[in-house]
């Protein structure tokens, strides 16, 4: 049996949980996504219709290219776990943890699909917006094409190479496309409720963020370990930098898109400027807790209202959908 | 980046910085602050990304707003320049459109948007009492809901009503007389007291429906139930949230008569209203609200319980309907002692639903021989702990089914002739004898208490209090007769009752200004002193209202049959009703209800939208001690709005008097919420804050209200544990694990890519930024200072102000 987090398994490894985990991390993680399993039943999206076919054009555009964009992208990072690095997992708790993410996603597609139903929305144009708007295409590429070339090709993922490849799809997927990419479209859907529109939905998208941050997390833990168990990876300083450079380019492919999409104007109070400088922000986050320097030395979220995200919640619940129920 | 400002007329002009400033410095004005060279530099940061290159200036005005809206959590400063500036925007809005008060009348007459009754009034008097200097009162908070929902609109949308006409409008539409309209429009414009929502968005409209909710009985026969769905729908449109009772309906396999046929219970037609709220908008303004009550020996009760839970069958779950359990004290004792409880078929056993009491243990033991004995057709038995452990999981998973206790509201029922109290309301405040041919109807106000302690903070001013209370009986009693009444079954509940929910909010700021902890017994006696106080004055009041107009149509009924009641001649058969107030303690800018404060720093959402809630008497109090700062901004942030665990406020302030909701033990809360139900007439709605270390306890919390003898509980609310990134907070995911910097020297060193601004040193920048904007504007840069920071991103990056 490998004693490493990747490794080659077969059908009859690792069928057998510990009450000492290799990896507790994955325990906990696999915990606390369990405690936060939502519906998107429990929410009344229907009761946002009026507002949607109340929002400018810039607001709607805003928030179709979201909600297109959430509708196929959840459903690759499920291609991407399944395809790249789920069976490589040799250790029963991380199996556990990131198929209950898997199981996470589909309760996301679910939801952007209800919403997609509620509102009328044109499906063929919202699923095909991530990969047909240009820009948008350019981040969806940087994910897919990468991954398709560790799912393509015969990984070794016990040599060092292979190690490397895993570890850049992890990455890829748990940190740019869900750490990233997906962050920057939260606050836009934020930035709705905060001028009182699409509440009911917005409801929903921060019980997606509450999963996605422990998403997130998955990511980050697989990584963090990988790098711990693979001690030459950090020794490759070219990988290093490239591993640097991928996450940078993520957000660089993400600073083009918003400021095409908010271009010279504000959109729910929101300007380009500071949607730049917040994704800059979130990416020195994401820079630093995999160890790395930051890169734009921004500190402070200039979203401001996204504090409101931060602390705890009451909630009118006879107007707005609860979000602050757990399942147990 | 050259900024251009269009204006209304449609010409343009360059963005001039120094104008914002002027205007900021106008809202300033009056302000007693520190250093306000300081305020205007940070708004004008917030402000300076917002600002895109062409921007009009009505979209001007909502940025600034924006931009000062951020800072709020920094300082209570920062609310009332929010304020200022959205007062500011309504106004300039409105005196665009409309030349003043009058105007504004003459056009919602004309609109047909008014009563013409309100023509009859001494318009020039009303227009001089107006007193705008009062807008001052409202926070940012208060003026965002009532600018958002509460402020009239024409019929093109455009808002009308500026806050004191709002004001006025509402007295207007109260009072019988011009002296009583100044006086409540005194009152309500100084947030001394205020009317419940339905009440504040239709008085004297056309849409005169002032009351806040209605409670119906739904009887055993498919007629009942059609009837009711009616009802309902118009009880919704017109802005009331609706409470019904379905106990008697009969349960799953119960035989019907007509068709020899087992019915399909209660569960299905429950799902008819759960479709029926769902398509009706309250008003448009607020959506229609329906809560369903159950008693729970109901053999459909399994599947009451399960109405909220969001997987299985879509038939028989209602998303959009609130449940309520009408809880017998029997089966509580059952549940306390662990014997076992008995589910019934109230078609088989119909005289369980009326009976209440000493009654119904009689009647519900009967039952139980006969069903011990094989004599009942459907029956089943439970172990009553897990039954109720059971209930309280859902409760907790799901926020519903609340829980009621039908014997202690039954056991103050002032008209027991008139019928039995069959259910409370969505908001479980409510306590009023109904009728499948009589709706309960309540009409609401609470008195702000934060506005009725004296100036030295010694004590409740209790005179002012007694006005209040005063002025609040008799303009509510005055709503009874101008309210128009969606369904015949409510106004005859009206006509025979009158009842008035008299409430109260404030009750947590009025405690800290009294420097009273809410976790304590002093609270305890306070809250009983002020419900007994409430009592006597609104009593008193109604004793005297029953003697100009008489006493309550049901009251004089029983007399003349010579069964009258024992109690002295009074307008109004009940009076008292604690509500939860959450919008209009919103409006007022105070706690609600008598919760306390839910916690130092959150944030609330409404359908107004996410704000930010900061305790001001904390910000004021550790100023005071000079220990506001951002850092300690942040350190309650990171507490999540407790102060409990800060150490360095240890000693420099009472840490008691800041507790939060989850911080004080449910049983104090309910402690307090005992000792204002032992006077108020109706029900005290408490809603439970409960910790999640107390999660286990929850079978304990609730026997411990029922034995308090609370009438009603309202939501539970759980503190979750799980929660998503932090936005605005550094969290170390990492530890002290190395991950990538392990690579050591090499990797913070990017490569440096040509034209990439970020990875530009300043003398690179600076030469570049020579190059495409010429030596003047780059000097420019370098020596600006905070009031002239560059806009470019390039030049922002030499500019030592914004870096």
């Amino acid at each position: 049996m490998s004693t490493k987090l990747i490794g080659r398994t077969s059908v009859r490894d690792n069928i057998k949980l510990s009450e000492d985990p290799s990896y507790p991390i994955f325990k906990e993680l696999y915990e606390k996504q369990k405690k936060v399993i939502w519906f998107p039943e429990e929410l009344n999206i229907q009761q946002d219709a009026l507002d949607y076919h109340s929002l400018t054009e810039d607001e709607k555009r805003l928030f179709d290219t979201a909600v297109g964009y959430f509708c196929s992208s959840e459903l690759l990072v499920q291609n991407v776990l399944v395809n790249s690095f789920f069976p490589l997992l040799t250790d029963p708790h991380a199996k556990m943890s990131f198929s209950t993410q898997l199981f996470m996603e589909n309760i996301h597609s679910d939801f952007f699909e209800i919403v997609l139903q509620s509102f009328g929305m044109d499906r063929e144009q919202m699923y095909d917006v991530a990969f047909s708007d240009p820009i948008l295409r350019k981040k969806q590429s940087l994910i897919v094409d990468e991954i398709d070339k560790i799912s393509h090709g015969k990984i070794d993922p016990e040599s060092l190479e292979g190690q490397k490849q895993i570890l850049r799809a992890i990455l890829l997927n748990n940190i740019v496309l869900e750490g990233i990419f997906f962050y920057s479209s939260f606050a836009h859907f934020f930035a709705l409720k905060d001028m009182a529109k699409m509440k009911n939905v917005v409801s929903g998208v921060e019980l997606v963020l509450i999963d996605e941050s422990l998403h997130l997390q998955n990511g980050i833990e697989a990584i963090l370990i990988m790098l711990d168990e693979n001690p030459e990876i950090v020794e490759d300083t070219e990988y290093v930098q490239d591993i640097r450079n991928v996450i940078l380019e993520g957000t660089a492919l993400e600073i083009e898109y918003v400021k095409h999409q908010f271009g010279d104007r504000t959109i729910l109070g929101i300007s380009s400027g500071e949607m730049v400088r917040y994704l800059k922000y979130i990416t020195d986050r994401r820079l630093q807790e995999l160890g790395f320097r930051q890169e734009f030395h921004v500190n402070e979220n200039p979203l401001r209202f996204l504090q409101k995200e931060d602390v705890k919640k009451l909630i009118n619940f006879f107007e707005v959908s609860s979000t602050e129920y757990t399942n147990y | 980046m050259k900024r251009t400002v269009i204006k209304r007329d449609g010409t343009e002009q360059p963005f001039r910085t120094q104008k914002i400033i002027n205007a900021i410095f106008n809202i300033i004005q009056g302000l007693e602050v520190e250093d306000d060279y300081e305020l205007v530099f940070l708004i004008m940061k917030e402000l300076d990304l917002k600002v895109p290159e062409r921007v009009t200036t009505e979209e001007l005005d909502r940025l600034v707003l924006k931009a000062i809206e951020q800072l709020i959590p920094k300082h209570p400063v920062y609310d009332t320049l929010a304020t200022r500036q959205l007062l500011k925007i309504i106004n300039k809005d409105i005196d665009r459109r409309l030349d003043g008060f009058r105007d504004y009348l003459d056009q919602a007459f004309e609109q047909d948007l008014l009563d013409e009754r309100l023509k009859e009034f001494d318009l020039d008097l009303l227009e001089d009492t107006l007193d705008f200097s009062r807008d001052g009162l409202l926070g940012y908070f208060g003026l965002t809901t009532l600018n958002d929902r509460y402020l009239m609109k024409n019929r093109d949308d455009q808002t009308i009503e500026k806050p004191q006409w709002f004001f006025m409008r509402v007295a207007m539409g109260i009072g019988n007389s011009n002296e009583e309209i100044v006086k409540m429009y005194n009152k309500l414009s100084n947030l001394e007291y205020l009317h419940s929502t339905p009440t504040l968005f239709n008085s004297g409209t056309t849409t005169s429906q002032y009351s806040s909710c209605y409670v119906s009985v739904i009887d055993d026969s498919l007629d009942s139930i059609m009837d009711k769905a009616r009802e309902t729908a118009f009880l919704a449109k017109y802005a009331g949230g609706v409470g019904t009772d379905v106990s008697r309906i009969r349960a799953t396999g119960s035989n019907i008569k007509s068709l020899n046929a087992p019915s399909s219970g209660a569960i299905p037609f429950i799902k008819i209203f759960d479709t029926l709220v769902n398509s009706i908008q309250q008003g448009g303004r607020r959506r229609s609200s329906q809560v369903i009550s159950m008693q729970p020996w109901h053999l459909d009760i399994d599947g009451f319980l399960d109405l909220r839970e969001t997987t299985g069958n879509a038939y028989f779950r209602t998303p959009s309907l609130n449940t309520s359990i009408w809880m017998p004290d029997e089966m509580m004792r059952r549940i306390r002692e662990g014997e076992p409880i008995y589910l019934f078929d109230p078609g088989e056993c119909p005289e369980l639903v009326d009976a209440v009491g000493d009654d119904f243990k009689k009647k519900y033991e009967k039952r139980i021989e006969q069903a011990e004995a094989g004599e009942l057709k459907q029956y089943d038995k439970r172990d009553s702990k897990n039954f109720f452990k059971k209930y309280l999981f859902k409760l907790a998973k799901t926020g519903h089914p609340w829980l009621i206790f039908k014997d202690e509201h039954n056991r103050h029922n002032p008209c027991p002739q008139y019928s039995v109290i069959n259910s409370s309301n969505l908001c479980t405040e409510i306590s009023i004898p109904n009728r499948p041919d009589s709706t309960a109807v309540c009409t609401l106000a609470s008195v702000n208490l934060s506005k009725h302690v004296k100036d030295d903070h010694s004590d409740i001013d209790w005179n002012k209090l007694e006005d209040t209370l005063e002025t609040m009986t008799r303009g509510l009693d005055n709503i009874l007769d101008k309210n128009f009444y969606p369904s015949e079954e409510a106004r005859k509940n009206t006509m025979d009752l009158r009842p008035l929910g008299i409430g109260l909010m404030g009750f947590a700021e009025a405690l800290v200004d009294l420097e009273i902890p809410y976790d304590s017994e002093e609270a305890v006696l306070l809250a009983r002193k002020l419900g007994s106080f409430m009592r006597e004055i609104t009593y008193r009041t109604s004793q005297e209202l029953a003697e100009e107009r008489g006493a309550f149509a049901h009251y004089e009924e029983v007399k003349e049959e010579g069964n009258a009641y024992d109690y002295k001649p009074r307008r109004n058969a009940v009076l008292l009703a604690i509500a939860p107030t959450a919008s209009i303690s919103i409006i007022s800018g105070t706690t609600s209800s008598i919760d306390s404060y839910f916690s130092n720093l959150y944030s609330r959402d409404t359908l107004s939208g996410k704000n930010i809630v900061i305790n001001r008497q904390l910000i004021e109090d550790l100023e005071e001690k000079g220990q506001w700062s951002d850092d300690m901004a942040q350190k309650i942030k990171a507490n999540n709005g407790s102060v409990q665990h800060i150490p360095e406020l240890d000693g420099v302030i009472d840490k008691d008097l800041y507790k939060t909701a989850y911080e004080i033990h449910p049983n104090r809360q309910i402690d307090i919420a005992a000792a204002f139900q032992e006077s108020i007439d109706q029900s005290v709605s408490k809603s439970l804050y409960i910790d999640e270390r107390y999660r286990d306890d929850m079978e304990e919390i609730y026997l411990y209200a029922w034995e308090k003898k609370l009438k009603s509980t309202y939501y539970c609310f759980i503190d979750k544990v799980v929660k998503g990134e932090k936005y605005t907070e550094e969290v170390n995911k990492r530890g002290s694990r190395k991950g990538f910097g392990a690579a050591g020297a090499s990797n913070g060193s990017t490569p440096k890519k040509k034209g990439d601004l970020e990875n530009m040193d300043t003398n690179e920048l600076e030469a570049k930024a020579r190059e495409k904007f010429g030596d003047e504007a780059v000097e420019e840069a370098l020596n600006a200072d905070a009031d002239s920071c560059p806009t470019d991103p390039m030049l922002r990056k030499i500019c030592p102000s914004c870096e």
